[in-house]
């Protein structure tokens, strides 16, 4: 009511004064946000939300001191606030005169609205631009992706509704179907989700909008409350991974932590293997679900192979085969045609990746393994295999190793039971098998006399098979002629042969030779093992040498 | 071999330069390559602390070689730090016993409320994960980062009681001792981590730095491990070149050697270290064949010869050399200029091959049969250390922690001037092996009950307002 009788009051006060607003607007042109419409339009949305407003509210923000003006305001403001009704006769006639004479506004966005439109145009864009200095068109592009943005969120949160259903098991209402959501229900949702965390991040900016990680954003991991790890203050060897690989782990830690077996838990180790292949417990947990799951081993090992391929140096899949292997292995040991073919598919793929990496030690610790638990002794293909290498490189002492293991741990040629130490004789080799392993490796020192492999080789072979050392002494004086008779006179092939000689004449009780050999190798042919060798050379134990 | 015969001066070993490396490992995260080594961390933790330990002189150090780097940085790391970093890996500790190896697979506390430590069963294991090596490192690290002047309480929150009967369970059957223990479905308990030497070395090392004299039916007494059986284990591993592998079927390497040497050698340590190196234990007369060990070892020095330039012609020659050249014989009478180390018969020089050559002689007490030192120090200083500090893995190689650290252990090892020296069975300086047999000291005192913290847990179970322990107390004494 009070306001009515103000209304009244104003606009009789409005009729009998002289306007003089049309020069508000331009007294006031001090004001630099005020442009003349006339001289430049407004271009960015900023100025266009402005240029609207300051024409419903020519006087909004100025003030005017003289009775007239403030009549003229207080027209403008009635004519775009007030039914005009509400007034009298009078009084509406009064207001349209004034509104007339002044070309005022009579409609235009209110004060809210305006602020309202201030408040979107602020901030920046992802690019860090101001929004306000969009052009209308693109401020329009960017409220129609705001609208698709809603309606991805709507869809979103119908897909979730739905799953919902799904899990309270309901039932369609219309067909009486279980409702249930379709794989390619999942994938849209996925695609969605990725959808609307672009044009989020597009809208709002990296600042205002956390970037979120593959797995937050993958709807089959909703149901996943993560366990993020927080560092303290002061922590030692911080590694600087991806937001990826962090994203991954608290997904880990949270189904490792509610042990749960499932495709998408595994889906999950395959994951970081790919980010990181060597973290073990990642490994352990794949090998948890494939046993929890009951997943065909063979399946798994093929899976495994590319990684391994991959990834030449890391020990944790070797790790992971064995298991498999040891879990495989109950299941065919019955049955030797399955066996031997899956003996054969194992050789094939070590073969493979040996070519890749000769020496790698976790390959040749699986191999070995590999052939006492699948019981490859005695196949030539193994041996054949194992030869080949030696061919391609005689200094390739894993496979020299591999070689003694297969030949010596058969357990056609040896005390069953690991009774015998690896540098103890065996009486249960056999003669001509010893005859053979000294033949290749005299074969293959004469190749390369300076290669310790051969030489070790052929030393362990003497011993296992119970041979004195002294049965190679005419093979291994072969490659040392003259010694001690002189620099012009000696000739040395190899050190290795004078290391073993030393042994071999000791043997034989022929110390002083012995330790000439020794002597020699301490003087000029090894001289950088000049304390191993006077070491050996107390052993013999000869008056001289101690003092 | 003779100062006479090089044509240049020794190289010095430029402390501050490496200082400058590990205070930029200590402050900054590592770079995103060592992702591999994440689940490793507390190893990671110990290449660093333990270098700047070897690299910074202790108060009460008696080596007289420390003037020339009284005015390094000191303060690398504060007695506030220590706190707070000691805190740090105390945090990994399991409640099942042991120390989780990454903070990733430590868990939020409310992770273990079902836990049942006494029997492992399955709460306790589902959340977080001790291992082998995160519990021998997290050990180290609380003696390098033990209070100057409070050396006995470094061990202080460590649950001794529970981590020895930890330690039991991965113990095999044939003695061999495994990383790990997890529940796999429909196998039950499983003993991961493969068999490997250095398994059995970090348990003799857990079992030296914790078990002390506790007599049976004394309290604070647990059931040792099987100590004959992962003796004779150990023995059985050696090959027949004489090395020693995870088994005596594999091939030898200089790491597992170092790691058998050192395991046979720990378990009779004495519980106070009085010389440097200690005796040699009688486990090592057991050796199966000592010499051929011997011959091993030193076998794997070799003169380091620089490989050509690839020539463009010749493609077989550009893959990465698998092999050491081998020096033509008649040349070998000229004084080596340059000795490195590898791991296997045949393989490339590495630095830390160096170190568990040289580490494993020297626990075998057989540090003189190694001959010349210079030029094996010079291929380090020269081949191997980086301008920016650290050690690198191959000649030309960028640095990193882990080859950083054991270059200067086998520096330190073998007496360099300036460096800490180094205890070649623990792998940490002198001193630290001192406060280790102190803390150690302080934990037996308060598992039989002597000790400054007696009855403290029990005043809390009554102010609680019960005497029953929950899960995760048990143990505490």
């Amino acid at each position: 009511m009070l306001s009515i009788v103000c209304l009244q009051a104003a606009t009789t006060t409005v009729t009998t004064t002289k306007p003089s607003a049309p020069a508000a607007p331009s007294t006031n042109n001090n004001n630099n946000a005020s442009k003349q419409p006339e001289k430049e339009e407004p271009s960015t949305v900023a100025e266009l939300s402005r240029y609207h407003f300051e024409l419903c509210h020519p006087f909004e923000g100025k003030r005017s001191t003289t009775q007239a003006d403030q009549l003229v305001w207080l027209a403008s403001r009635l004519v775009t606030r007030l039914p005009v009704r509400f007034l009298g006769a009078k009084g509406q006639k009064d207001l349209w005169k004034t509104v007339n004479e002044h070309s005022l506004p009579a409609r235009g966005f209110n004060l809210r609205k305006y602020k309202k439109r201030q408040q979107q145009h602020k901030g920046v864009d992802s690019r860090g631009r101001d929004i306000g200095e969009y052009t209308a068109k693109e401020w329009g592009i960017r409220q129609e992706k705001r609208v698709t943005l809603s309606c991805l969120q709507l869809q979103s949160q119908r897909f979730r509704e739905l799953r919902d259903r799904q899990k309270r098991g309901f039932v369609d209402y219309q067909t009486g179907d279980q409702v249930l959501v379709t794989d390619s229900e999942y994938t849209e949702e996925k695609q969605r989700r990725r959808e609307m965390e672009r044009l989020s991040r597009e809208l709002y900016g990296a600042e205002r909008m956390a970037r979120q990680g593959k797995l937050a954003l993958d709807p089959e991991w909703d149901d996943v409350v993560p366990i993020v790890m927080e560092d303290p203050e002061n922590a030692l060897a911080a590694i600087a991974y991806s937001p990826d690989y962090a994203e991954a782990m608290s997904y880990l830690r949270a189904v490792m932590s509610a042990k749960e077996y499932s495709p998408r838990s595994l889906k999950l180790t395959e994951y970081i293997i790919n980010l990181n292949p060597a973290h073990y417990t990642v490994w352990l947990f794949r090998a948890a679900n494939i046993f929890a799951m009951k997943l065909p081993i063979p399946d798994e090992i093929t899976w495994l192979n590319q990684i391994a391929l991959e990834n030449l140096k890391n020990y944790q899949i070797w790790h992971h085969r064995n298991l498999l292997v040891e879990h495989y292995h109950p299941s065919i040991a019955s049955d030797p045609p399955a066996l031997a073919s899956f003996a054969t598919s194992e050789r094939e793929f070590l073969t493979q990746i040996l070519a890749e990496d000769t020496k790698n030690y976790h390959v040749w610790s699986y191999r070995s393994w590999m052939v006492g638990k699948l019981g490859v002794w005695g196949n030539p293909e193994e041996l054949r295999s194992t030869e080949e290498l030696i061919e391609q490189d005689v200094r390739n002492n894993s496979a020299w190793s591999h070689r003694f293991y297969l030949v010596f741990s058969d357990p056609e040629n040896c005390t069953p039971g690991e009774k015998y130490a690896a540098t103890e004789a065996d009486p249960k080799v056999p003669g001509e098998i010893v005859d053979r392993e000294v033949a290749y490796a005299e074969e293959k020192i004469r190749l390369a006399p300076q290669n310790q492999s051969g030489w070790n080789y052929l030393r362990g072979v003497l011993v296992k098979g119970g041979r004195g050392l002294s049965s190679v002494r005419e093979f291994a004086e072969e490659f040392v002629k003259g010694l001690g008779e002189g620099e012009e006179g000696e000739e040395v092939r190899s050190s290795h042969a004078l290391d073993l000689l030393a042994e071999v004449y000791k043997e034989l009780g022929e110390r002083e030779r012995a330790d000439l050999c020794l002597r020699r190798l301490m003087e000029k042919w090894d001289r950088i093992r000049g304390g191993y060798w006077q070491w050996r050379r107390e052993g013999l134990e000869l008056a001289e040498v101690a003092a | 071999m003779t100062a006479d015969d090089l044509p240049n001066p020794e190289p010095t070993l430029d402390i501050d330069r490496h200082l400058k490396y590990w205070k930029m490992c200590l402050q900054s995260p590592l770079p995103h390559h060592y992702l591999s080594n994440e689940g490793n961390r507390m190893a990671l933790a110990y290449f660093i602390i333990n270098s700047i330990a070897i690299l910074t002189p202790h108060a009460n150090n008696n080596n007289n070689n420390n003037n020339n780097n009284n005015n390094t940085d000191n303060n690398l790391i504060t007695p506030q730090d220590r706190r707070k970093l000691r805190k740090w890996v105390l945090s990994h500790q399991h409640p099942g016993g042991g120390f989780s190896p990454a903070s990733s697979l430590v868990y939020p506390l409310h992770g273990y409320e079902q836990s049942e430590p006494e029997t492992g069963s399955q709460p306790a294991e589902a959340a977080g994960m001790a291992n082998a090596p995160g519990t021998l490192f997290a050990l180290q690290l609380l003696a390098l980062l033990a209070d100057e002047d409070d050396p006995e309480r470094a061990f202080d929150g460590v649950d001794r009681a529970q981590t020895l009967r930890w330690l039991r369970r991965l113990q095999r059957k044939d003695g061999s001792f495994g990383e790990v223990l997890r529940l796999l479905p429909g196998q039950g308990w499983f003993i991961g981590g493969g068999y490997d030497m250095r398994y059995c070395y970090i348990a003799a090392s857990i079992r030296w730095m914790l078990r002390g004299d506790v007599e049976e039916g004394e309290p604070g007494w647990v059931e040792d491990i099987d100590k004959e059986r992962l003796t004779s284990y150990i023995l059985s591993s050696q090959t027949y070149d004489g090395g020693f592998a995870g088994s005596s079927q594999e091939e030898p390497h200089a790491g597992y050697a170092y790691c058998a040497i050192s395991a046979l050698s720990l378990l009779d340590r004495p519980l106070q270290t009085t010389s440097q190196p200690p005796p040699p234990s009688p486990s090592l007369s057991r050796i199966r064949d000592l010499p051929a060990l011997i011959h091993w070892l030193t076998s794997r020095q070799f003169i380091y010869l620089e490989h050509p330039p690839p020539v463009a012609e010749q493609e077989e020659e550009e893959e990465d050399p698998v092999n050491f050249l081998l020096p033509p014989l008649t040349s070998l009478s000229l004084s080596p200029p340059l000795i490195a180390s590898n791991g296997r018969t045949n393989k490339v020089a590495d630095t830390c091959y160096t170190w568990w050559v040289v580490a494993a002689l020297s626990n075998l007490c057989q540090l003189q049969l190694l001959g010349d030192w210079a030029p094996a120090r010079r291929f380090l200083l020269e081949k191997m250390a980086h301008r920016i500090g650290g050690f690198s893995k191959y000649p030309g190689g960028p640095p990193d922690v882990y080859h950083s650290c054991f270059g200067l252990t086998v520096m330190s090892l073998m007496g360099e001037p300036g460096l800490q020296k180094l205890d070649g069975g623990l792998a940490v300086p002198v001193v630290t092996v001192g406060v280790i047999e102190q803390a150690r000291g302080e934990l037996l005192r308060r598992a039989r009950g002597e000790g400054k913290g007696k009855g403290v847990v029990e005043l809390g179970l009554r102010m609680r307002g019960g005497t029953t322990r929950p899960g995760w107390l048990r143990g505490v004494n």
